[in-house]
């Protein structure tokens, strides 16, 4: 089964180094999955717009994301939450077979049809449709690939680096879709931290919203802002060197936001980035420069920089 | 003037106000049943226990808390919840601590779906879907990103390429067969900016 | 298992069926629709009807007379009522035959109210025409049935109730008294259930163990009444009135016959652990009793933290003991009871709140249940009655009360009621309240449910008296402060919709009932259905609530569903009363309409045993050969096992296949009666 980069549109278009941090890993130099570039993959559609206003267009928009996936019968690796909740969730409304037809309806002027992927059942000829499998990043390094894997790969232990992990919410809910991880509870981006070295902070209300999704952030930018502020407080208080999240969205969020409130802020990557420095990548392809908040304090910490 | 005269004699500066007794020419009995059509559950379920707002990260920072909102639904007071449906963050904690099984944030959703079909339409909806609708994506890089794409030696971009023109292709056709473009009033060729 | 043959009641004379139809009007529920004239007289035309009569209301005096002369006078041997349905008049009937000397079932009933006129109110015409219809059918299915006898089955005069809580002890001492030997059964050392752990009861501030201990010492006394203490029933076979139960007896590892319950042990013994009667927080000793007014008064030694028992030596209570009670090499004991009838009453457990949840429990020391509480404020608890915070010891000033823990939420699967949080949230408050006046306290409910006698004057009262807040709003989330272990609740106080957050030194999370662990085990073995809430299930949710789809079975308290003392004290004695009318009448009758299995075409494939409900299908041996055998005091009629049977091997007695055939071919007949529509 290979996986299918689905970067999105926030990483390629604002925050390129995630994407090549993700290539890295998962390439040659790092732990070497099997993966494939779709170059038809369009937005994936974006939630907060579409599935707020339409739910037939952004199920068929969806759709035809899945089917091109459903084409080679890869897994779908998504690096951002909102992708993934979008993408997993549009799974879950086309095995009923009413909405799949209706669907499958508006792709045929497309020529495409979801059926999903075929298996064969255990023990006799008969197969039956799977949906495609829409997988988190985090998700495919913890389950498919075992942070014992992540650990023999480490070259830059990031000793002493205090890191604060943004979950975000769509990574933890609504559990009815995804499951990766307890939502009153979540541990994988925190023993990832952990195992590449990094001390994992525990903040006030870790787990509350970055107030960027659902339209807000282009809504009332003031809202969205002040939640923002609020976890940035919580965080500060921890003293944290870096806040590490698995969305893009809520990176972008974090990075811009912090201006308007603080004069100190702190530095903001994904995951994929995180994994990166402490793998050994040549930092300069990050792209780091392209963040609002400079990360050159948190490079400053990392030895062999 | 001591404090406790101050106080006294403010106070009997009452300003009046008109309320108004809710009647039925305010009520749509209908309500329910749209919320359900555009994917809510039906709003009857909620006990008002208030557990959404509590959790609900932008109940602090709005007049019509979370529960309030569900509350005016169930009583068919459509108008009343126009202030909140833009800013649901779609966090779903609500979902997750609601002992009634009931999904507050997919009722905000529904009341967009409804907003949308009655020509609320967010700016911010528009210029995104335009993009859509001209673009294939919703988000568009800029020079400086471009550039540091080749410096750090990333691929081209799917949508720089020649092909792109079949997705951008699909995905206009798409958004023209369930008619997206006719319920937001696009056209994809709008010159928007980001 | 083969039951003994009862006398047969067979008057149905000849083999000419002479059907006797009687259509009842009910007044206008059935006439007011139906043409019933019409139809009777239809009915008068078919083949093998005597007599064919309209009548106002069949089950009248003055109806049932007319039936009882039509048969004396025209000698009817079949009889069939076209009126309501069955599950109201079926016995009423079935009498009102008998006594004119026909076996009552050769009385079958068609239902033309709610299966015909109550259902198509606006089409007289055509529900008098089905109406025909239906009792051809009737008609003809007649033609086929066959006299049946009920059977009896021997009554053994012994009960067994299962669980010593209240309602344990209250059913086993009623049934007792009535003079019926009696078995009590507890899993735990001594008997007296959850109600001993309480310390005041609501609504009118009753000391627990105050009114419980008179009853258990009376049990203790009991004539014909044996506690087996100490014990759980790992089998329970058979059928109403011969039940075939084992129980066995855990060992306690001290004589009981030695024992005075004197304590000199416990005094000696170095081993503490978390004492469970106390939820944790007061210690006992590897030997104990569990509480001091324990029933029996009997130590026992828990083998799992006794340092002699775990092969490290000790024997300090060997050596203390004056009587020499104590005995390491104890075994368990089986007994094989045999009983008549059987009642459960195991009880409840309290929910226990999930880690990592939005209450803190397992995080914060501060936030205790309310059975945790209860121990608290006892004045024979840990704490000698004093309310302190687990964390430091210090009394707590402000209180707060979560209501609906575990209880009407479907996020859990927990879709019920406790019905009973309410009510000790405001007698804990109320008893916290006496002991210090200047106590702050908050109860955050959802609603607030206090429906029973005197339980809405404490509603009234706590809030006129004590002046304790009622915050209308579910709590979001719980913080704990790290250093003073103060806990901030964040709520909306829905009534104001306003958020707020509140700062307590204590909080007590009111939690729901569930059924007890006890309870599953005994529900597998009978194979006794369960409501969608998981305690047992009633046999009729108004009129039935404490008997079950098993004969002989009975359910009170707890094991039924939530409920307060009171409550749980009516059903013991109701299921003591429905048990001894069992044992009184020492025979018990059962119905005929069983299944019936025709060996000779029973290939022994077991798909009946499957599919019956009530575990009364059983594969046996027969001359070598493997046929299933029915129970039929087990046996319902429900006729799932005669629809699987794929050899036809089954009949359901009164509803054979011939018989359903024929209605069937009744149905579809194009037959016009002469004279008729």
């Amino acid at each position: 089964m290979s996986y299918a980069y689905f970067f999105g549109c926030v990483v390629p278009s604002r925050y390129p180094g995630v994407e090549f941090a993700v290539r890295w890993i998962t390439g040659p130099e790092g732990l070497d999955l099997e993966t494939k570039d779709i170059s038809e993959f369009s937005c994936c559609p974006v939630p907060g717009i579409f599935y707020s206003t339409d739910r037939d267009t952004w199920l068929a928009l969806a759709a035809r994301n899945l089917c091109l996936a459903q084409r080679g019968k890869n897994e779908v690796m998504t690096i951002c939450n909102g992708c993934f909740s979008s993408l997993l969730k549009a799974t879950e409304y086309l095995d009923d077979p009413k909405t799949r037809g209706r669907t499958n309806k508006v792709l045929s002027k497309i020529d495409k049809k979801y059926i999903g992927i075929p298996e064969k059942m255990e023990g006799s000829n008969r197969r039956v449709f799977k949906p495609v499998s829409v997988r988190h990043f985090v998700d495919v390094i913890y389950r498919d690939v075992g942070l014992d894997a992540i650990k023999s790969k480490v070259t830059r232990p990031l000793e002493g680096m205090k890191v604060a992990v943004h979950y975000g919410c769509h990574y933890l809910r609504p559990t009815e879709n995804t499951t990766i991880d307890d939502p009153n509870n979540p541990e994988k981006v925190d023993e990832i931290v952990r195992c590449l070295g990094a001390e994992s902070v525990d903040y006030e209300d870790r787990l509350a919203c970055c107030g960027a999704g659902g339209g807000v952030r282009s809504h009332v930018i003031e809202l969205a802002n002040s939640l923002t502020e609020e976890k940035f407080k919580n965080i500060s208080n921890e003293e944290a060197d870096v806040i590490v999240t698995p969305c893009p969205f809520c990176l972008l969020q974090f990075d811009n936001a912090q201006k308007a409130f603080t004069k100190r802020g702190i530095p903001v990557i994904h995951v994929a980035q995180l994994m990166a420095i402490a793998m050994g990548v040549d930092v300069k392809k990050l792209g780091l420069d392209l963040h609002n908040v400079s990360c050159y304090p948190l490079l400053a910490k990392i030895k062999g920089v | 003037m001591s404090e406790v005269e101050k106080v006294f004699i403010s106070g009997l500066h009452e300003k009046l106000i008109e309320d108004k007794v809710i009647d039925e020419s305010q009520l749509d009995p209908d309500f329910r049943k749209e919320i359900i059509k555009f994917g809510g559950k039906d709003v009857m379920t909620c006990l008002q226990c208030g557990n959404c707002t509590g959790v609900c990260p932008i109940s602090l920072k709005i007049e019509y808390k979370t529960r309030t909102t569900i509350k005016y639904c169930q009583f068919g007071m459509k108008n009343a919840t126009l202030s909140t449906r833009w800013v649901c963050a779609t966090c779903y904690r609500c979902y997750e601590h609601c002992p009634a099984d009931l999904n507050p944030a997919e009722v905000m959703i529904a009341l967009r779906h409804i907003g949308i079909r009655e020509g609320i339409i967010p700016p911010f909806v528009k210029r995104a879907a335009s993009n859509l609708m001209g673009h294939g994506l919703t988000v568009r890089p800029d020079e400086s990103i471009l550039k540091e794409r080749e410096k750090i030696g990333l691929p081209e971009l799917p949508q720089s390429k020649p092909d792109w023109e079949s997705v951008k292709e699909e995905v206009v056709t798409i958004i023209k067969t369930t008619k997206y473009d006719r319920l937001l009033g696009i056209r994809g060729d709008e010159d928007v900016s980001e | 298992m083969a039951m003994p043959n009862a006398e047969l009641k067979d008057n149905g004379g000849g083999t000419e069926p002479k059907i006797g139809v009687f259509v009842c009007h009910c007044g206008t529920n059935i006439g007011g629709v139906v043409d019933c004239e019409k139809v009777a007289k239809a009915a008068s035309t078919i083949e093998g009807v005597a007599v064919s009569k309209d009548l106002k209301y069949a089950c009248s005096d003055l109806g049932q007379d007319e039936i009882q002369k039509a048969i004396k006078e025209e000698g009817l041997n079949r009889i069939v009522v076209a009126s309501c349905s069955p599950r109201l008049h079926e016995f009423t009937f079935r009498n009102c035959v008998e006594e004119a000397g026909l076996n009552p079932y050769f009385m079958i009933m068609v239902n033309l109210r709610e299966q015909c006129s109550w259902v198509h109110m606006k089409e007289p015409e055509d529900a008098t025409a089905k109406a025909s219809d239906l009792i051809r059918m009737g008609v003809e299915r007649s033609k086929l049935l066959s006299s049946l006898s009920p059977r009896e089955v021997a009554v053994e005069p012994t009960c067994l109730v299962i669980g010593a809580g209240i309602a344990g002890i209250q059913a086993a001492l009623d049934v007792a008294q009535k003079g019926f030997k009696t078995y009590l059964v507890e899993k735990e050392p001594s008997i007296g259930g959850h109600m001993a752990q309480l310390d005041k009861t609501f609504p009118t501030g009753d000391c627990a163990i105050c009114i419980l201990a008179p009853k258990m010492v009376e049990a203790s006394r009991q004539k014909n009444l044996e506690i087996l203490a100490y014990s759980e029933v790992v089998d329970i076979d058979g059928y109403v009135g011969n039940f075939n139960v084992k129980v066995r007896m855990k060992p306690r590892y001290v004589d009981e016959e030695k024992c005075v319950g004197c304590g000199v042990c416990t005094e000696k013994c170095p081993v503490k652990v978390p004492n469970e009667f106390d939820v944790g927080f007061g210690m006992r000793k590897a030997i104990y009793v569990p509480f001091p007014q324990a029933v029996p008064l009997k130590y026992t030694i828990d083998a799992e933290n006794c340092r002699q028992l775990q092969g490290k030596k000790c024997g300090a209570c060997a050596k203390a003991c004056i009587n020499d009670a104590i005995d390491y090499e104890q075994q368990p004991r089986d007994l094989d009871l045999k009983v008549g009838t059987i009642i459960i009453a195991t009880g409840f457990d309290t929910y226990i709140p999930m880690k990592k949840g939005v209450y803190s429990y397992w995080e914060s020391e501060n936030v205790i249940t309310a059975m945790e509480l209860e121990r608290l404020i006892n004045a024979a608890g840990p704490t000698g009655g004093h309310l302190i915070r687990p964390s430091d010891k210090t009394e707590p000033k402000r209180i707060a009360f979560i209501q609906c823990v575990g209880s009407r939420n479907h996020k859990l699967g927990i879709q019920h009621c406790s019905r009973v949080c309410c009510m000790y949230a405001m007698k804990n408050a109320q008893i916290i309240k006496e002991h210090d006046p200047e106590t702050d306290i908050a109860i955050y409910y959802n609603d607030i449910r206090a429906f029973g006698k005197g339980f809405e004057e404490l509603y009234h009262r706590i809030r006129m008296d004590y002046g304790v807040e009622f915050i209308r709003g579910r709590p979001a989330r719980l913080t704990t402060d790290p250093e003073t272990g103060n806990i901030t609740i964040r709520a909306e106080e829905t009534l104001l919709a306003k958020i707020t957050e509140r700062d307590f030194d204590l909080v007590v999370l009111s939690v729901g009932l569930l059924p007890s662990q006890g309870t599953m085990p005994i529900q597998k073995m009978l194979s006794l259905p369960t409501s969608p809430d998981g305690f047992l299930q009633e046999l009729h949710p108004k009129l039935r609530p404490i008997e079950t789809a098993i004969d002989g079975v009975f359910i009170c308290g707890c094991a039924q569903g939530p409920k307060d003392i009171p409550d749980s004290v009516a059903q013991a004695k109701a299921t003591a009363s429905e048990a001894s009318t069992l044992m009184i009448r020492s025979k018990h009758v059962v119905e005929p309409l069983t299944a019936s299995i025709n060996d000779e075409l029973c290939v022994g494939c077991g798909l009946c045993t499957d599919v019956c409900p009530y575990g009364a299908i059983e594969l046996q041996d027969k001359d070598g050969q493997i046929k299933a055998v029915v129970t039929e005091a087990l046996c319902h009629g429900c006729g799932t096992c005669a629809a699987a049977c794929p050899q036809r091997a089954i009949d359901q007695l009164q509803f054979s296949n011939r018989q359903i055939m024929s209605e069937i071919s009744a149905a579809l007949s194009h037959e016009k009666a002469a004279g008729g529509e």
